[in-house]
């Protein structure tokens, strides 16, 4: 077990070979390699992943699936090299969630991450033909 | 920064690897060739900028304001 102490959770306690791995950081933090996924205090589909290297940082995260149902975006070959994807692998998909004071969050839905669950390597991608946007509100329900 | 001048069809040459090419010159824009390894991203710098602020952003928020989020989203999510 290792601790990253400090953070706004307080001190965590975290196994080094659990953590998600992204093999060049998040766009602007290319520094930040290593992410502990949180467990989740309420069930929900936000989760939040604390960065190993800064205490002072960490993201809440989401399957924006479940919110655009049109939202269909792939890695492309270089992408999925980089996550060691081979033919039948699984990749899913993630949004990361910008909560803003007044709550009203929104997606990045113009770079989203790519996760490889079988060996927990993620990679954050800008989509530079698309109409998605950086902060897309949830949709009206 | 390195300034150098070019002419439509000239070109950079970076590291053994990376080839920028003028391609044309025409009402103050510039139309620019790049050949590069696949996996360097080449992004318009003004993008790759929006998405560096929009994750800083993304890194502000309030581990109180998340659980009363997470309640109401839990309510709408389809069954």
């Amino acid at each position: 077990m290792n601790i990253i102490s400090g953070t706004r959770f307080g001190d965590i306690e975290y196994e080094p070979d659990k953590t998600l791995h992204f093999p060049e950081g998040l766009i602007g933090f290319g520094h930040l390699r290593e992410f502990v996924v949180m467990p989740q205090n309420k069930p929900g589909p936000l989760f939040w992943i604390q960065s190993v290297e800064d205490p002072a940082l960490a993201f809440v995260l989401t399957d924006p699936s479940g919110f655009f149902l049109d939202y269909a975006v792939a890695p492309d070959a270089g992408e999925r090299r980089k996550l060691g994807l081979e033919q039948d692998d699984e990749c899913l998909v993630l949004a990361v969630v910008t909560v803003p004071p007044d709550r009203r969050i929104t997606l990045n839905l113009a770079a989203p991450i790519f996760f490889a669950p079988k060996n927990n390597r993620a990679l954050q991608v800008i989509l530079e033909k698309t109409s998605w946007q950086t902060r897309t509100p949830l949709p009206q329900v | 920064m390195l300034v150098l001048t070019r002419k439509a069809g000239e070109g950079i040459v970076i590291g053994d690897d990376i080839r920028i090419t003028v391609v044309e010159i025409k009402g103050g824009a510039i139309r620019i060739g790049i050949e590069a390894p696949a996996d360097k991203k080449i992004y318009r710098q003004e993008i790759y900028e929006r998405i560096c602020r929009e994750n800083q952003e993304a890194a502000q928020w309030n581990p109180s304001d998340l659980d009363a989020l997470s309640e109401s989203l839990q309510k709408r999510k389809r069954p």
